[in-house]
């Protein structure tokens, strides 16, 4: 082992000494286990059997519900960082203003159908169900729209400009971050006021407020479910839309060689923008169905960007492996949620306690290289 | 028109590096142009700056008789150029056929991609084989292949050939040269080869290229290879 100029950092030290990392290997995952064994008999003993079941089956449902919002919204920032390599810090921003947009289209077209004046009143009729949740789609596909609009059109004003020069990349979408987040702030108020929707019509009996009830302490949200399948429907889509197309195959192409991509004759910039408007129509879909569960906050641009890191490197991501965002995504919001209802001082920093332990015994992520 | 490309007094710079300095050729139709030179002597550059990714900062280049110096790459290549690189660059995260399906252009069809297909297998048997396979789990020899047949997925009048036989042993780069002789009765051919001698038989017209700067030219392979003074002074020992 040799210090070489002065500089020595902790990974070279691993790298020389592969037994010492095999060792610090074996001594995390015997410190995990014996984490998660202390773990449970601390929650057998605190809890009666029922009671503990209750809160698992919970955990998982909020879990899987959190995991499928939070993959939505990576997805996107993934896609961004993978094909145009730019790392999207007003990704979060996105996502918040994704939730306010969801809010205000919700509200406004709730408005207008339930207007007299208007032949939607006849439509609907007192369906007052079918009314809220017609609104309910047209606010998340809104929000979609309005926000892959915002991030084509940042991505062709100012992002296009840019590439290759990764220091004015990072300044001009944290500034973009800032500003969304204080206009959001103007408008809405600070982090401390949520919006939730909270609808004059059933929507509030059944799709949001909606309880399945197994018995036995086993009752889960409908829209928590809900999310759940659109979760997985839209990852389904993704995976297929990957596979099967050729525009999906450019991305994923480019995403290991751009240059290569246009070289065979693909105009990579034009590809660009539809991947930057795919990506924060994704963080539009997700801050929009957010609202009726987490509600929008003027805060969420920091916290949800600061999730979308910890998923990328816990997934292994950066590798471009698509997948990894998936994986990633699957531990941060089942952990979370598992936190919250069994050690609830841990809620907030459960995720980086994984991404440290993580990070020591795969360095690449779950999906990426050694 | 006789010449498929020509490229007129081309200055190009990589960054702040001055890397061709006043290059000028022409490629003529139907014919194989060989562009030889030592490792960093700008063969690849020119290459490059034909497609737009290294554009000339002065001189001009034309292709089918129009000026494309300041179009834009993708542009460039859909006028009908096939890009072969020099380090394969398959996409090793899609299988092969997924590679060729990439490469397809705007507008073709599933009828225009079978055709194509076809002449692929003709020319490399092999690839039958391997289509559903992940193209990164592909050996040198199988990945060139596909960087080639990646090529002809579209109707090409030039085709670009960055050193097609780098790392291949030499059996595979004689197969892999018996295929590119073929190619030749579909499209031009621009062949940048640093081991000179097993692509001489391809040669129609050769340039030498020497720091940035082509210092000799000729049409007749034999009499290159016989000439030992110029052989030794730009092109190495080539063993």
């Amino acid at each position: 082992m040799t210090l070489q100029k002065g500089r020595f950092s902790f990974g070279d030290y691993l790298e020389q000494n592969p037994q010492v990392r095999r060792l610090l290997r074996i001594v995390a995952v015997i410190v995990l286990v014996i984490l998660g064994g202390l773990l449970v008999v601390w929650a057998v003993n605190l809890y009666t059997w029922d009671g503990f079941v209750a809160r698992a089956s919970k955990s998982v449902i909020n879990g899987l519900a959190l995991s499928m919002l939070l993959f939505l919204m990576v997805s996107g920032f993934f896609l961004i960082f993978g094909l145009c390599d730019v790392i999207n810090f007003a990704h979060g921003a996105f996502f918040m203003l994704g939730g306010f947009l969801g809010f205000v289209i919700y509200l406004g077209t709730e408005a207008v159908f339930l207007d007299p004046a208007l032949p939607f009143s006849i439509v609907f009729g007192a369906n007052h169900f079918a009314m809220s949740v017609t609104a309910f789609v047209v606010s998340a596909l809104g929000a979609t729209v309005v926000m892959a609009l915002v991030g084509g059109g940042i991505e062709f004003f100012t992002v296009r400009r840019l590439y290759g020069n990764p220091i004015a990349q990072i300044l001009l979408t944290v500034g973009f971050m800032f500003i969304l987040t204080q206009i959001a702030e103007i408008v809405f108020g600070p982090p401390q006021f949520s919006y939730f929707l909270i609808p004059n019509s059933q929507i509030n009996y059944f799709f949001i407020m909606g309880i399945f009830d197994f018995g036995g302490g086993l009752q889960f949200a409908v829209y928590r479910i809900f999310l759940i399948f659109l979760g997985f429907a839209v990852a389904g889509l993704m995976f297929i839309g990957f596979r099967r197309t050729r525009i999906g195959l450019q991305i994923q192409a480019g995403i290991e060689d751009s240059e290569m991509v246009e070289a065979l004759g693909t105009d990579i910039r034009g590809l660009f923008t539809i991947v930057f408007m795919l990506g924060a129509g994704l963080a539009g879909l997700s801050g929009a169905v957010l609202v009726p569960w987490i509600g929008a906050n003027s805060g969420h641009g920091l916290t949800y960007l600061i999730y979308a890191f910890v998923i990328v490197v816990v997934g292994g991501a950066h590798y471009g492996r698509f997948e990894g965002t998936f994986f990633g995504a699957l531990i941060v919001g089942l952990s979370i949620q598992f936190a919250a209802y069994f050690v609830p001082f841990l809620e907030n920093i459960i995720v980086f306690i994984i991404m440290v332990i993580i990070l020591i015994i795969r360095p690449g992520g779950l999906t990426g290289h050694e | 028109m006789k010449d498929l490309l020509e490229i007129e007094n081309a200055h190009v710079y990589i960054g702040s590096f001055y890397v061709l300095q006043g290059i000028s050729l022409v490629v003529p139709k139907g014919e194989v142009t060989l562009l030889l030179g030592r490792n960093g002597a700008g063969k690849t550059t020119t290459m490059k700056s034909v497609l737009g990714i290294y554009p000339p900062k002065r001189g001009k280049i034309f292709f089918k008789g129009e000026e494309i110096s300041s179009l834009p790459t993708h542009k460039i290549v859909n006028k009908g150029i096939g890009y072969v690189p020099d380090t394969r660059r398959i996409f090793g995260t899609l299988t092969v056929e997924q590679n060729l399906i990439v490469s397809l252009r705007k507008g073709s069809s599933r009828n225009d991609m079978q055709e194509r297909l076809e002449i692929i297998f003709d020319l490399f048997p092999d690839m039958k084989g391997f289509m559903k396979q992940r193209a990164g789990t592909l050996s040198g020899g199988q990945q060139q292949m596909l960087a080639v047949a990646r090529a002809l997925m579209n109707e090409n009048d030039l085709l670009l050939i960055d050193e097609p036989t780098e790392g291949l042993s030499p059996l595979l780069a004689k197969k892999l040269i018996d295929s590119l002789d073929r190619l030749k009765e579909f499209a031009t051919i621009l062949l940048v080869e640093q081991n000179f001698r097993t692509v001489s038989r391809l040669g129609d017209n050769y340039y030498i290229f020497d720091n940035g700067k082509i210092v000799h030219e000729g049409n007749n392979m034999a009499e290159l290879i016989e000439d030992k003074a110029l052989v030794a002074q730009y092109l190495g020992v080539s063993i």
